[in-house]
Order: structure tokens, then C-alpha cells, then sequence
């Protein structure tokens, strides 16, 4: 009885412990305000920027609405002076961002 | 003998002899302020075409540009040309240029960016300006600009004024100095994603308002004068590409003496950004 219990209890830690791992890996999705995007052309730039990034997936940019959206693996954190200076270097202004964890 | 010899090949250059570089999206023969982001190489391959009486000009342009930062860019530029005038006819390397453009101001909100750059471009005298019709003008020339654009997703319109001034060739001809104005609207009809093919429609009002020649300082007969020109033209992208043509047609010459109204002037360019 008290092997089985055990046995039980170690099994749902066990999975307790999976599910927190699959959560913590997920990374972050960034959905990032950008002013000047007129056009997509011009907006090449900011795609191959992101794309030297390492642990950076999931690129779009939506011109109507100035916004680039980008998936950071877990542990990657994309600050915003790094921001600044990636959306100025491709032409355009950094605005603000906001952040979801990816699921 | 060979003053006369280097005159009328040098005086056949300066009608066509307008700054032709570009960026990405920026007028088809005008000038605009966009430049490239930082790092970025933009690699063009150009045709040009035009026509003058019995002048009829072509030219195969390579140019590559690289964004110094994302408000600075420069450039070369190196042409090939094939020409036929009077019956005679020449082809070969024309006169290679390097240009620079730096954006100094910029107002960029949702979905539109205004800005203004200056730009600084040398004509240099490595084609053959000999040969009959002459591939190079025997000298170095220079070309400063001032331009605005306001670029939205639906509409855009551009401004800007360059300013040529023409060396002195050995034979102590001097092409006369040009200003070009250009004034371009632009249209986008559909609103594309950044991934879908999209384009634009300009009309432009180009133009190009010449000064006399002189030689050894006395004035040139039958040199100089205005011209404008109406130029429609369109812009395709799709990501990373472009595809860019235009044509411009005289509406208004004003040109001194007996001289040869333009006929058109046409471009195609393929743009790549890496």
C-alpha cells in the first residue's frame, strides 16, 4: 500500500514536473508597436534583422496597424533599448511592446 | 579640327544627362529620401532608353548600394552604353559614378514616415568620350540634392531639386548647369500584407531647366533651355524585390535655338535588397 502511494505520489510529481518544464520552454511572443511602416518593401529590413537573431521565430509585420510581432525562445529577453536601436537601424521608430508567454 | 570633333559629341550629352539613381522606393526619375536600412546591400540592374531626333541612346546600369546606417546610404554606379546618332554608332563603359544620400530628418507615425535627405553624387570621365557618339563626357561632374517624401499606405508624394554642375572638358567646353525640379504623387489601390505582392502607381512632373555652354568662356549657340516632362510610372514588390519602370514624355521645351525636343525617355530597373 505504502509502495503503491509512493509510487503514486512520484508519478504525479513527475508529471507536475513535465508540465512545468513544457510551460517554461514556451518562450514569449512580442507584439511591438513600430511607427513609419508604410511599406513592405522598406520593411524587408526589420524581417532580416530579426532573423540574425538567434532564438528568434515567427516573424510578421503588419503595416495597417505598425505592428512587428516575434516568438523569443525560452530565456531569450528582448529589451528595449535593443529594440530601439534594431527599428531605428532599419529605418523606422521603436514605440512600445507588450509581451504574452507562448503556450 | 578636334575642338570641333570633341564639341558636338560632348553637346549630344547633355540633353540625357540627368542623375539617374534611385533608391527602393523612390520616384522612377525623380528623387526621394528613402535610403536603406543598415547593413543592407541593394544590388539594381537598370535600362534606360531615349530618344532625340535621330539621337537614340541605351544604357545597361549596374548599381549597388550599401546602408551605412539606417539614415545613410552610397553607392556606385556603372553604366553601359549603346548609342547611335547621325548615322554613326558606339557602344562601351560610360561614365561610372559613386553617390551618397543621408536622411537628416524623419517623422515617422502609424503607418506613414515623412522624411528629407541630401544627397552628394560624382560623375567621373572614365567613358571613352571620342568615340562618335561619345560614350563619356570628359569630365567630372557633380550633382547635389535636396528631397522630401511622405510616404503612407495609400498615398505618397515626393519633392526635390539637384543641381548639376558640369566640368570642363579638354578642349574648354563647358555643358551648360542644370537644375531639376520633380514633383510626384504615388498611389497604393490595394492594401497588400508584407509577404503579398504589392504596387504602386506615380505620376511625375519632372524638370529640367539648362543653362548655355560655353566654350573657353564664350557663350555655345543652339545650348541650353527647359524642358518638362509628364511621367507615369509603377513600383512592384514582392518582399525583397522590386520591379520599377517608367516613361517620361515632353510636355513643355523651351529650348534655345534650333535644338532637338526629346522624344521620350523610358526605364526599367529590377531591385533586390539582401
Amino acid at each position: 500500500m505504502s509502495k503503491k502511494l509512493i509510487m503514486s505520489i512520484f508519478s504525479v510529481m513527475l508529471l507536475i514536473g513535465s508540465m512545468q518544464q513544457s510551460f517554461a520552454s514556451a518562450g514569449t511572443h512580442y507584439n511591438i508597436r513600430v511607427d513609419g511602416l508604410a511599406c513592405p518593401f522598406c520593411a524587408y529590413g526589420i524581417e532580416k534583422k530579426f532573423k540574425k537573431m538567434e532564438g528568434i521565430s515567427n516573424i510578421k509585420v503588419d503595416l495597417d496597424n505598425g505592428i512587428v510581432s516575434v516568438d523569443a525562445k525560452d530565456g531569450l529577453v528582448l529589451k528595449e533599448e535593443k529594440l530601439k536601436k534594431l527599428f531605428h537601424d532599419s529605418g523606422f521608430t521603436y514605440r512600445s511592446m507588450k509581451t504574452t508567454p507562448l503556450k | 579640327m578636334r575642338t570641333k570633333c570633341l564639341i558636338k559629341p560632348a553637346l549630344v550629352l547633355i540633353a540625357g544627362m540627368v542623375s539617374q539613381t534611385a533608391f527602393a522606393h523612390d520616384p522612377i526619375f525623380g528623387q526621394g529620401p528613402h535610403v536603406l536600412f543598415k547593413d543592407g546591400f541593394e544590388v539594381a540592374t537598370e535600362v534606360h532608353s531615349s530618344k532625340k531626333g535621330n539621337e537614340l541612346e541605351n544604357e545597361l546600369g549596374l548599381e549597388v548600394k550599401y546602408g551605412i546606417t539606417g539614415d545613410w546610404a552610397m553607392g556606385v554606379d556603372l553604366p553601359y552604353e549603346i548609342k547611335a546618332d547621325d548615322g554613326n554608332s558606339s557602344s562601351g563603359f560610360g561614365d561610372a559614378a559613386i553617390f551618397t544620400k543621408y536622411r537628416f530628418w524623419r517623422k515617422d507615425t502609424r503607418a506613414l514616415q515623412e522624411s528629407a535627405a541630401v544627397s552628394l553624387k560624382i560623375i567621373s570621365d572614365t567613358g571613352d568620350e571620342t568615340q562618335a557618339p561619345a560614350l563619356g563626357s570628359g569630365t567630372t561632374d557633380s550633382v547635389v540634392g535636396l528631397s522630401y517624401g511622405y510616404e503612407g499606405r495609400s498615398w505618397y508624394r515626393w519633392a526635390s531639386v539637384r543641381y548639376r554642375q558640369n566640368g570642363t572638358n579638354n578642349a574648354g567646353l563647358q555643358r551648360g548647369d542644370k537644375t531639376l525640379l520633380d514633383f510626384v504623387v504615388g498611389w497604393r489601390p490595394n492594401l497588400t500584407g508584407y509577404t503579398e505582392p504589392d504596387m504602386v502607381y506615380l505620376l511625375e512632373l519632372n524638370g529640367e531647366l539648362g543653362d548655355i555652354a560655353t566654350l573657353n568662356g564664350s557663350s555655345v549657340a543652339n545650348t541650353g533651355g527647359d524642358e518638362w516632362f509628364i511621367s507615369p510610372g509603377f513600383m512592384w514588390t514582392v518582399k525583397n524585390f522590386a520591379v520599377r519602370g517608367g516613361i517620361q514624355l515632353p510636355v513643355v521645351s523651351d529650348l534655345n535655338g534650333s535644338q532637338e525636343k526629346s522624344d521620350y525617355r523610358a526605364k526599367l530597373s529590377f531591385e533586390w535588397h539582401l
